[in-house]
């Protein structure tokens, strides 16, 4: 992409006089700025989604007064948190507390730079760009830490031992998890994972139910890998029920609760950019990233035909269980089958690849997290690290040989 | 090599802090997680109420009495007004009566919702106290129906009610008792049986029935416990010989008896009981009946003294009061449940980690205002 962009700006006239270094370089910038954008917005747009959502599953209605239904809230709060106080406290490490946000936002903006939207939208087309990811994301507990050493409060010194402690023995079995999948396609890069998925395919290669050739369908074992990367991942940006770093109820805030105004805002923002980022791992990961679903026009309307027909049988089941009619899922599946089928051009357009897929996916686990997070209760620190250490580790660790065999088994890979 | 300099790290909990129920300060003497010692330090919310008191003739008293437990303001003043009415041997109206215990069973279904949810809250899940305070909303609109106040009802007076019962109000009882026991359904699918919340509450911070009844601790958490004590039975005041109820027990269901979810569970179960209550109460209740007919002109019990208890929502409330015949009484003592029960919190919440003295604390239920009074 910083390639294109070079040549892009260099073909006009006007500019074409720089030189292609300088073209480079001015590129790298736009892009970067480009991400950082992109992050921003993402927050401030998640985080009015996670307070509807909320709200919804709280039977209330959230931000109502701030522009339209309130979409300008979020708005509003960040430039609150811009115009506050900038407070050091007295005895801080003033080094490490000024620069411990900041270490914890670069990495996670930082991260986005080898994440592939589409097949031409990335910044960096790099071969080993699933370990550029964890390994640059592992950057932030670095952060934590500082910000919660350099406090010089008791309650921020144990969100950040707490955070240390968790995101180091969750990054294991969640890098094992990707391995399994690495092992399958053999690349660390990322647009050669997610090309590796496209078509469709038989479910676990042998039972025939026809399903995109993601890898959450691939084997057994990947099916469960994803679910371990997911519960690995929740824990390592610190959400709930893992959230014990911060947990409000026990250490006020955690490792933040010294911060407030922009430096806060910056935990707040690098936060929302984690839980994007492993959204859109596992979409790439195990869930083919930006493939469509469908492999061809006909795909797209008989599996829009069959998604109408499950939300049909599931608006029953929920008018039987409660008496409730709930119209949304079946007004919505019906409205794009018909399209489906009365407008081949948007048949078509379902069946492509593209960044909408991609979105649509990390959307949706993104939700799930917020689901997590509004109804489950938070685990303590030694249960944490039971869950991790004696659960999911050696699930990882069997995963991974499964997927071995199971390939072996397939003939996917001979010796 | 030489041993890493190690030592115990004194941890101050509160007064400001999210989780100790008011401006309770915990200090907590750490070993990394582990506490090791918990020393309770209460007096931030000191108003005098005894002193009051004495200053003021008895009818003056009841307000106060509401001020104290603020999430059962109903109950201490109930309380508050038998005992009187004891000393001064006045005879209610059954109207009274039968009011009278709907509202205090009302507020204890209140004041249960709120432990309830903040328990929730205390072990991390945010929405299940949503749930609670919304159940809440429709107790507290009801009390505003009959006194005009949500929260301090100043309602219960000495020998009768500040006013009868609005026109719709039993109606309207009924209809939230229609819902309620739906609701209760709801919170044990969010809470009670959720693995993370088991985990959380099972078999910490157990209790055993001598620790709890060495430090006095009454009311649901000793019933957690084991121990059948409820005031309401074994020493039948007002009128509750007439109702059909349970009083719940802890049985150790996920765990230990007396541990941090049978003190949840029992609250759980003891809602579903006053709604039983209420129910009885409100088939029964008369029809006529003017409810300030026993109020007393002059209220100046005859010399001597009493301590009257009541099963309040949090325990046992006591009321020493001592006349000398005139119209302020000479010394009232409070005996406030929520006191002895914070007491145990050391003897319970040594050796367990920071996040479970948290979920001990929810599960005792305290309220400050009435620990401090």
């Amino acid at each position: 992409m910083i390639q294109l962009l070079a040549n892009w700006i260099l073909s006009f006239d006007v500019l074409s006089g720089i030189g292609f270094s300088v073209a480079w370089g001015l590129s790298l910038f736009i892009v970067a700025a480009l991400i950082f954008a992109f992050v921003a917005v993402n927050a401030i747009v998640l985080v009015y989604i996670e307070r509807k959502v909320s709200a919804f599953m709280q039977v209330r209605l959230g931000p109502m007064r701030v522009g339209k239904f309130g979409t300008l809230q979020t708005v509003a709060d960040a430039l609150k948190l811009l115009q506050k106080e900038d407070i050091i406290p007295l005895l801080a490490d003033k080094v490490l507390f000024v620069v411990g946000p900041w270490v914890i936002l670069i990495a996670s903006v930082a991260t986005f730079a080898a994440i592939p939207f589409s097949d031409t939208l990335l910044a960096a087309d790099m071969n080993v760009g699933l370990f550029y990811i964890v390994s640059i994301s592992s950057i932030v507990v670095l952060g934590i830490v500082m910000a919660g050493w350099a406090s010089n409060n008791k309650w921020s010194l144990y969100g950040a031992m707490r955070s240390a402690a968790q995101m180091i023995s969750y990054e294991i079995p969640v890098g094992i998890t990707l391995i399994a999948v690495v092992a399958v396609v053999g690349s660390l890069n990322l647009q050669a994972i997610i090309q590796e998925q496209a078509g469709t395919g038989n479910l676990f290669h042998w039972i025939p139910i026809p399903l995109p050739n993601w890898f959450i369908f691939h084997s057994p074992f990947l099916f469960i890998a994803a679910f371990v990367y997911l519960i690995g991942a929740t824990a390592e940006i610190n959400r709930t029920p893992f959230d014990i770093p911060e947990s409000e109820s026990e250490l006020v805030a955690g490792f933040m609760t010294e911060f407030s105004g922009l430096r806060w805002a910056l935990f707040f923002l690098s936060e929302y950019a984690n839980a994007t980022l492993v959204a859109l791992l596992v979409s790439i990961v195990f869930l083919g990233g930006w493939q469509s679903p469908f492999a061809d026009y006909e795909g797209a309307q008989i599996g829009f035909s069959v998604i109408t027909l499950v939300a049909i049988m599931w608006t029953l089941f929920v008018r039987a269980k409660t008496g409730r009619l709930s119209v949304y899922p079946l007004g919505l599946s019906l409205i794009l089958t018909m399209a489906v089928w009365l407008f081949p051009g948007f048949a078509i357009w379902m069946a492509s690849p593209g960044i909408f897929w991609m979105l649509i996916k990390a959307g949706s686990i993104i939700f799930m997290l917020m689901w997590f997070r509004w109804t489950f209760p938070r685990l303590r620190v030694d249960q944490l690290m039971y869950v991790s250490w004696k659960v999911i580790l050696p699930l990882s660790l069997i995963n991974l040989m499964g997927v071995a065999v199971w390939m072996w088994l397939t003939g996917e890979i001979q010796f | 090599m030489a041993r890493l300099h190690a030592e115990e790290m004194v941890l101050n909990m509160g007064p400001q802090h999210p989780s100790t129920h008011g401006v309770l300060r915990l200090k907590l003497r750490t070993d990394g997680e582990i506490v090791s010692h918990i020393e309770p330090v209460i007096g931030y919310l000191h108003r005098s109420f005894e002193k009051h008191a004495e200053n003021l003739e008895y009818q003056m008293v009841t307000p106060f009495t509401g001020r104290c437990d603020y999430l059962a303001a109903m109950g201490s003043e109930h309380g508050y007004a038998m005992a009187v009415e004891k000393m001064m041997g006045i005879e209610l109206p059954e109207r009274v009566e039968y009011l009278r215990v709907i509202f205090a069973e009302l507020q204890r279904i209140a004041s249960h919702l709120v432990a309830v949810g903040t328990f929730g809250l205390d072990v991390g899940a945010i929405t299940p106290f949503i749930y609670c305070f919304r159940e809440r909303e429709l107790i507290l609109d009801l009390f505003e129906m009959a006194s005009g106040a949500r929260l301090l009802y100043n309602y219960i007076w000495i020998g009768g009610l500040a006013h009868d019962v609005p026109p719709g109000f039993v109606e309207k009882t009924y209809e939230f008792l229609d819902a309620f026991d739906e609701r209760v359904a709801e919170y044990n699918q969010i809470l009670t049986g959720n693995k993370i919340f088991i985990e959380r509450a099972a078999d910490i911070g157990v209790m055993t029935p001598e620790v709890a009844i060495n430090y006095g601790v009454t009311g649901p958490s000793l019933r957690a416990s084991g121990v059948n004590i409820d005031i309401r039975r074994t020493e039948p005041y007002s009128i509750y010989d007439r109702f059909d109820f349970d009083i719940p027990l802890g049985q150790g269901l996920q765990g230990t008896v007396g541990d941090s979810w049978d003190r949840y569970f029992v609250r759980v179960l003891e809602m579903g009981e006053s709604a039983k209550i209420i129910r009885q109460a409100l088939d029964q209740l008369p029809v006529e009946g003017d409810v300030k007919s026993a109020i007393p002109r002059r209220i100046r019990p005859p010399k001597g003294e009493i301590y009257f208890r009541s099963e309040n929502p949090r325990g046992e409330l006591g009321y020493y009061i001592v006349s000398n015949g005139k119209n302020v009484p000479v010394r009232l003592k409070m005996r406030s449940p929520a006191f002895s029960n914070l007491s145990v919190i050391n003897e319970i919440g040594q050796g367990w980690m920071i996040s479970d003295v948290i979920a001990i604390l929810g599960s005792l239920d305290i309220v400050l205002g009435e620990i401090d009074r």
